[in-house]
């Protein structure tokens, strides 16, 4: 970084600094770092909030508890068929999406546009409309009539209502990292292509061993921005299935929020939260070593 | 032949992609006779969401005043002073982008009941005055711009703040259009924080207020809800046909730093 050396040096310029920073520093210590270390405390407490003045030290007890716990256990199945299943479909399906855009398309960015368009939706939105289209009587159901089939409730059977919502994250956010890729791609030095085709490669050579090597650092970090995404899924389950049925939508986030606001037990929330944020630290992790670029070191994550 | 199978892929996807959101318009629109408007009507009258667009655009706008005010103050001192520690506060900065916020879910609602900030408009805009994404945006914006603009200022006797918001804003106008563009949609979006901290309903945010109306009724009516679920995204999808370009390469550029 450069620095400008009048305004660099000197503790006589500590002045604008402090000023500067004032206004992040407050909101980011009362709004986050307070929050964040209460929230680890809190994880060692029983705490009700009606019965504050009997608040004990548990220690690891609401950890030890989560085990025990058979709507924690099935929410963090649940949770991580979610996050495993929907991060390498939505991955391997916008970069299929991003090739397909290759090259002259007519109309490619009404194309673009439309397939940008469901992730700058809300969620809760995107929810009831899958909610109604996944309904006995819904779209999918009228679909599926024409071939002769239809009339499952898609939402009500716990054998297909977590896949539904899964295919349901796909379609959401598919677009989005398929324009990250589209950007990446445009960032490939076009002597690649030329000396890859020189060599005789042909589209699926010069895929594995031109395009994907490349993307190594933009996969690595849709990857970790999607894992950690995932791991927080809680609009689609809470606004489509509360979590039914027969806790077959349970995901951690939605259990997280029962336990704190209808169950009153702080504590026992926070653990869930922090087993949230250590699972989604551990898991990007995994991915940024799994994807490291092979040369150089500019990653992203 | 090749080329015809491409396109029709492409065209597929776009049919897919299209027909839920189309879908929710026409059922929005489908009153029995014919199409009208009377969901819109009465959704917006009885919904209520004449308050909840009114609270999301208050909400909105408070939330991206601060963001540019605080991010840039925060961003222009991290790109230009050696700040002592300045390497660990940045990293505490890029470290809070990734986290999974629910983790301050539970202590931030307790903090907003001990100030008596549940449900109101402060609850729902302080703490997200100062988004670290925009902060490390605009750092990365500045670092590659020279300073002397402002060292020319500061020479003619320009103070700190004046450099910052006469000399410095002007240039840093494209990040900035990334951060509105990034801190409205998170905004107008937002569910989970605005639910937690609200519990009326003339304080529900658009998002909070079309799940409560979902939930609310004994059977679902559906044509009102859509209606709803179109008032609340047609801002969205109306900026990004205007502001497409702008959007797209703003939410992609993240990544290509």
């Amino acid at each position: 970084m450069l620095t400008n050396n009048a305004a660099g040096r000197g503790t006589s310029r500590l002045s604008p600094i402090l000023t500067l920073l004032l206004p992040w520093a407050l909101v980011y210590a009362v709004f986050f770092l307070f929050p964040f270390v209460f929230s680890f405390v809190l994880a060692f407490l029983k705490y009700n909030p009606l019965n504050v003045q009997n608040t004990t030290w548990v220690g690891l007890e609401n950890f030890a508890r989560l085990f025990q716990d058979e709507r924690f256990v099935r929410a963090l199945r649940n949770t991580l068929v979610f996050v495993v299943g929907t991060v390498p479909m939505t991955t391997a399906a916008a970069l299929g999406l991003a090739v397909l855009l290759r090259g002259r398309v007519p109309g490619k960015s009404i194309l673009k546009a439309g397939f940008f368009l469901p992730s700058i939706i809300s969620m809760v939105v995107i929810s009831l409309v899958f909610k109604l289209f996944y309904s006995p009587s819904g779209g999918l159901n009228n679909a599926l009539s024409l071939i002769g089939l239809g009339g499952h409730g898609w939402l009500t059977d716990p054998a297909t209502a977590l896949g539904a919502i899964m295919i349901m994250d796909v379609w959401a956010a598919v677009g989005y990292y398929a324009i990250i890729f589209d950007a990446a791609f445009a960032g490939i030095p076009r002597e690649m292509y030329e000396a890859a085709h020189l060599e005789g490669a042909g589209f699926k050579d010069t895929l594995r061993y031109v395009t994907i090597p490349m993307l190594r650092p933009v996969i690595a970090f849709v990857l970790v921005i999607n894992t950690i995404r995932s791991f927080q899924i809680f609009i689609e389950v809470f606004v489509m299935t509360q979590g039914g049925p027969l806790g077959a939508t349970d995901t951690l986030v939605l259990y997280l929020y029962e336990a704190a606001f209808r169950g009153l037990d702080y504590g026992y929330a926070s653990a869930i939260a922090y087993v949230v944020f250590i699972l989604s630290g551990i898991f990007s992790i995994l991915v940024v070593r799994r994807f490291r670029p092979q040369f150089g070191s500019g990653g992203v994550a | 032949m090749k080329r015809v199978l491409q396109l029709a892929l492409l065209l597929i996807i776009f049919a897919i992609m299209a027909y839920p959101l189309v879908w929710m318009l026409t059922i929005s629109l489908r009153t029995g006779d014919g199409l009208d408007f009377r969901y819109y009507r009465e959704v917006w009258q009885a919904g209520p969401f004449d308050r909840y667009f009114l609270n999301s655009v208050v909400v909105v706008t408070i939330v991206l005043v601060a963001n540019i005010i605080i991010c840039s103050m925060a961003g222009y001192a991290f790109a230009r002073y050696r700040i002592p520690g300045g390497r660990v506060l940045f990293f505490l900065v890029i470290s809070m982008i990734m986290l999974p916020k629910q983790v301050i879910l539970v202590p931030l609602y307790i903090l907003m009941q001990k100030f008596g900030l549940i449900d109101t408009y402060a609850a729902l805009t302080l703490p997200f005055a100062a988004d670290p994404f925009n902060i490390f945006l605009i750092r990365q914006f500045l670092v590659s711009i020279p300073p002397d603009c402002e060292e020319a200022a500061r020479l003619e006797g320009a103070g700190e703040l004046t450099v910052l918001f006469r000399v410095v804003m002007p240039m840093l106008k494209p990040a900035l259009a990334v951060v509105a563009i990034h801190t409205s949609l998170i905004n107008w979006n937002s569910f989970l924080f605005p639910f937690i901290l609200t519990n009326t309903t003339s304080m529900r945010t658009l998002p909070v207020g079309l799940a409560m109306l979902s939930q609310g009724a004994h059977s679902i009516d559906w044509g009102h809800l859509m209606a709803g679920a179109v008032i609340a995204s047609l801002p969205v999808i109306v900026a990004f046909l205007v502001f497409q370009r702008q959007i797209i390469s703003g939410l992609t550029s993240g990544m290509s730093k």
